[in-house]
């Protein structure tokens, strides 16, 4: 027992010159573990902590006990938490008191007087790491240890040896046990042993990404490293396998990030296919009812909080039938008190949508405030899923995508199946005629705007996880949608559809060669062209109008 | 219509007023006017906005002193409603109408390359309190804040020293215009003296307003991946592209310390509805920040606290950003100068600029010289916390003396 704190005071001490520090511990056995402690303190006080913290890490592996503590620090000190007097003193500032570091025991103190170290960003990297090898041994939680390894996993090279080891030792649980044999074979490119390099090589191959290229290229550039043939030969295998796998990421991003960019445009001109596609309304407040959705989005949000915090994560899906409903009324209501008197007067409707947008605009600005809103993000919302090479799927993107599929079958269901889309596309085609077989134009006007606004706030629900929130998002939109309406053709759903994912994708394919500047000119000129060879749009609706 | 809007440039400057409005029989005779050209309405609001109220805080301390040479200072405000050329035209009726005595205005450098002219026809003083991309040096304009010699390439130094992240390599990422092509270049010439080659860095350019970031966060992904060294970001991106790009960022898993981000036009104001617990580490540079240490700071943050409670400004009392310091700075510089001066005339005023000094908020003291208009100011990294602000990473340890014109561009 005695010995081994001895050895994790010299691997603390690595590089740093305290040698006296470490004769006191070894003569005075008994109380090594709180000189460590002081030691590991007052290096952490006195440099922003860069090679104290690496000797932290290895302490896990030799006394648990003091890993516990360690990572109390460690977690402390990258959060702020850390406080250093002026005598030597170290404590903890916790929300309710202070602790003294050394033994985590409260204590009385004035912590004016008192200096809070700030990690610099080079110290961040290694107290990240030596967290997660911490954690390794102290959590409790499986997942958090699994997410421990994937910390790990960023650095391979910088693992202390025999870290992983003893972690495997004391792990129970076999996901976290795989997760670590994956690391330990991984981490093996530097091993003396050639069979284990070879088994890292094989395994960085199977799952590359372009810094796997990098790293696998300086190794094969290396004679000392490659005088074993056949770890010359996997690594001409491996570096294969990892190009073509980045080019196929590279490929897949491309495309992933063309839908993507393609179902946002969709979700923000979905309502006005109807408004302005079916309906021929110059609605230039659609912006604001995607704005609106949004905010009602936050809204919903906020009352889950307040009323059913067990619910909170699950608000993007409980949104929609309040932010559809609450759309389309604010839409029905433009509709019955402006619009509909104007529908022979299309100059009067843009004027009179343009003063509604500036109204709505206002409205919630003095009611939120001009700052962006902040949306709590779930956490299948956050992040993404690796796939192949560089190529991630990201959830908030996948999202967006998701939605507008949703929207479009919906629309599109709505629209052919049902008697109130027949009498919708009855009363757009012919007005006069429709009134005469009995259908009552009036309320299928009120009803088809009502569902263009709810759809346009549902683009406002799904695009609240990759948008800013704020009151003057709606005017981003409103140029976008109507260049894609016009040019899938007006009157077409599916023509909108394919004008979004096209102008998504050739803005989003062009910009890694010719630049997002250049890629916006080209989308435009190219929309131009397609206009004058087919002015009515891609798909032209067929019928009188 | 002159007269109409003159009065209503009075109501609008007696409604910001924080005390009851006191109806003055000789009104130009124991004033002097100074002017504020700052966005009320529009993309600009939320920024400039606040400028306004800190210059009256400002005014109100001096008059709390007595005035300046005897005379208490009114502040009036304009709104120019983020349009680059009435900002020309409210300057021009400020100075020939309204007789100010100096202008404080402009946060984008289009809007200040706007009034330059007005300014120089009828010798005005225009206060500018924005840190910008340099190249410039008219008598008729105080720079109050940095140009990039003394903000931009500091920051960069550290991160390529051993204190930061020696940085080797360089993303540019920026929004397609004067601001982060000037900055860029200078930063390019910079690296090439210092025997950086070319192909360590690379240069991407978005258009203002762009919001979908996934592709080019893909190419820093693999720019990042490549050999060379440590790789950052250099951020000139403004507006609302700020936290789409930062929202990408921690999307696609990236984290500040695997590739750190320098975002040159980032603000408190930008952080507003992200998740920061992400970005904890990432960088920004300005004059001042809001935690910077120092009992002149302290005050400065209590008194704009009481300030937004007794005038209701529609700002948030625990945010203070680099601009509002800068203005509050420029107020005051100009009362020094007048009293200096013994005038208010703009002649007399810039005469009195060299040799001044003042301490600021930020806990340096500034100066100005005769070789130019520039403000000498300390340099902050901050870095951004859990708390949507930033700490102090680093600050220099005097005022690096300001270079208009940069030898690296």
């Amino acid at each position: 027992m005695l010995s081994r704190p001895v050895r994790g005071i010299f691997r603390v001490m690595r590089g740093v010159p305290l040698g006296l520090l470490v004769m006191q511990a070894v003569l005075a056995p008994a109380c090594a573990a709180e000189r460590e402690r002081a030691a590991i303190l007052a290096q952490l006080c006195a440099e922003d902590g860069k090679d104290v913290l690496n000797g932290l890490r290895d302490i896990a592996e030799e006394a648990p006990q003091d890993a516990a503590w360690g990572l109390r620090v460690v977690e402390a000190f990258s959060a702020k938490r850390l406080r250093c007097a002026a005598d030597g003193g170290t404590f903890l500032v916790l929300p309710e008191a202070m602790l003294n570091a050394r033994s985590l025991l409260p204590v009385q103190i004035d912590d004016t007087s008192l200096r809070a170290p700030l990690p610099s960003l080079r110290a961040r990297v290694v107290l990240d790491q030596t967290a997660a090898a911490l954690r390794l041994f102290v959590a409790t939680r499986p997942q958090t240890r699994l997410d421990a390894v994937a910390t790990l996993a960023r650095h391979p090279e910088t693992l202390p040896p025999g870290l992983l080891d003893a972690a495997l030792v004391a792990e129970r649980n076999p996901n976290v046990a795989a997760a670590l044999r994956a690391l330990a074979v991984k981490s093996g490119l530097h091993a003396p042993e050639p069979m284990r390099r070879l088994a890292a090589i094989a395994s960085l191959a199977a799952d590359a990404t372009s810094g796997t290229i990098t790293e696998l290229s300086a190794l094969r550039a290396d004679p000392s490293y490659t005088a074993d043939r056949s770890i010359a030969a996997a690594l001409d295998a491996a570096l294969s396998n990892a190009r073509s796998q980045v080019r196929i990421g590279a490929g897949l991003s491309l495309l992933y990030n063309g839908i993507s960019a393609g179902s946002v445009l969709f979700m923000s001109s979905v309502g006005l296919a109807i408004i302005f596609g079916l309906m021929g309304v110059i609605n230039l407040a659609q912006g604001e009812l995607i704005m609106i959705g949004a905010y009602t989005t936050f809204c919903v949000q906020g009352l889950l909080q307040a009323l059913a915090p067990a619910w909170i994560d699950w608000y993007p899906v409980l949104a929609v039938p309040v932010v559809f409903v609450v759309t389309a009324m604010v839409g029905i209501g433009i509709e019955a008190l402006v619009i509909r008197h104007l529908y022979r007067r299309p100059l009067m409707t843009l004027l009179a949508t343009w003063s509604i947008s500036l109204l709505l605009t206002n409205l919630v600005r003095v009611a939120f405030g001009t700052q962006n809103l902040q949306f709590l993000t779930p956490s299948y919302l956050t992040g993404g899923m690796h796939v192949i090479g560089d190529f991630l799927v990201t959830w908030n993107h996948l999202f967006a995508i998701c939605a507008a599929v949703a929207a479009f079958i919906a629309a599109f269901a709505l629209l052919r199946l049902t008697d109130l889309g027949l009498f919708i596309r009855a009363v757009t085609q012919n007005r006069a005629m429709a009134g005469c077989v009995g259908i009552s134009t009036r309320r299928i006007d009120m009803l088809a705007f009502g569902f263009g606004a709810g759809l346009a706030g549902l683009g406002g629900l799904a695009l609240s996880p990759i948008y800013n929130v704020n009151p003057t998002m709606g005017s981003g939109f409103i140029i976008d949608s109507f260049m894609v309406v016009v040019l899938g053709g007006v009157g077409s759903l599916a023509g909108t559809a394919l004008a979004s994912l096209g102008v998504g994708l050739v803005n989003v394919e062009f910009e890694p060669f010719y630049g997002a500047v250049a890629a916006k000119v080209i989308a435009l000129l190219l929309i131009i062209l397609i206009i004058q060879w087919r002015p009515e749009g891609l798909i032209a609706a067929r019928g009188r109008r | 219509m002159t007269q109409t809007r003159r009065t209503l440039l009075k109501l609008a400057a007696t409604a910001a007023l924080p005390m009851p409005a006191i109806i003055r029989p000789a009104w130009a005779a124991d004033t002097v006017k100074l002017g504020c050209l700052f966005s009320s309405s529009g993309t600009m609001a939320n920024l400039e906005g606040r400028l306004n109220y800190v210059a009256q805080m400002a005014a109100d301390e001096l008059n709390a002193g007595g005035g300046v040479l005897g005379r208490k200072v009114e502040i009036t405000v304009t709104n120019p409603a983020s349009d680059w050329p009435t900002y020309a035209q409210l300057g021009r009726q400020l100075l020939q109408e309204q007789k100010v005595a100096a202008l404080f205005g402009c946060w984008t450098s289009v809007s200040r390359k706007s009034v330059l002219p007005v300014v120089e026809q009828n010798d005005g003083l225009l206060f500018y309190p924005l840190h910008f991309e340099g190249e410039e040096n008219s008598k008729n304009v105080v720079y109050l804040n940095s140009p990039p010699a003394s903000s931009v390439l500091p920051a960069v130094d550290y991160l390529m020293g051993s204190d930061g992240v020696g940085a080797k390599r360089f993303f540019m990422l920026g929004s397609d215009y004067v601001w982060p092509r000037t900055i860029n270049k200078i930063l390019k010439g910079y690296w090439a003296t210092k025997g950086i080659k070319p192909a360590a860095w690379h240069e991407e350019y978005v258009p203002f307003g762009f919001s979908n970031f996934q592709n080019l966060m893909n190419q820093i992904r693999s720019f990042a991946s490549a050999d060379g060294g440590q790789p950052i970001v250099v951020l000139t991106v403004v507006g609302s592209s700020i936290p789409d790009f930062l929202r990408e960022y921690t999307n696609q898993g990236v984290k500040p310390t695997d590739i750190p981000v320098l975002g040159l036009d980032m603000v408190e104001a930008d952080l507003e509805g992200l998740n920061t617990e992400g970005l904890v580490g990432t960088l920004n540079c300005w004059a001042y920040l809001q935690n910077a240490p120092g009992p002149r700071n302290a005050t400065f943050l209590k008194n704009w606290a009481a300030y937004v409670k007794t005038s209701g400004a529609p700002y948030s009392p625990t945010t203070v950003i680099d601009p509002m310091v800068s203005t509050y700075d420029g107020v005051h510089l100009w009362a020094l100068a007048a009293k200096k001066a013994g005038s208010f005339d703009v002649p007399a005023v810039r005469f009195a600029f060299p040799g001044l000094t003042f301490d600021d908020p930020s806990g340096y003291t500034l100066s100005m010289t005769d070789e130019n208009n520039y403000v000498a100011r300390g340099v902050f990294i901050g870095s951004v916390n859990e708390r949507q602000g930033f700490d102090v990473l680093w600050q220099s340890k005097g005022t690096p003396k300001p270079v208009p014109f940069s030898p690296y561009s």
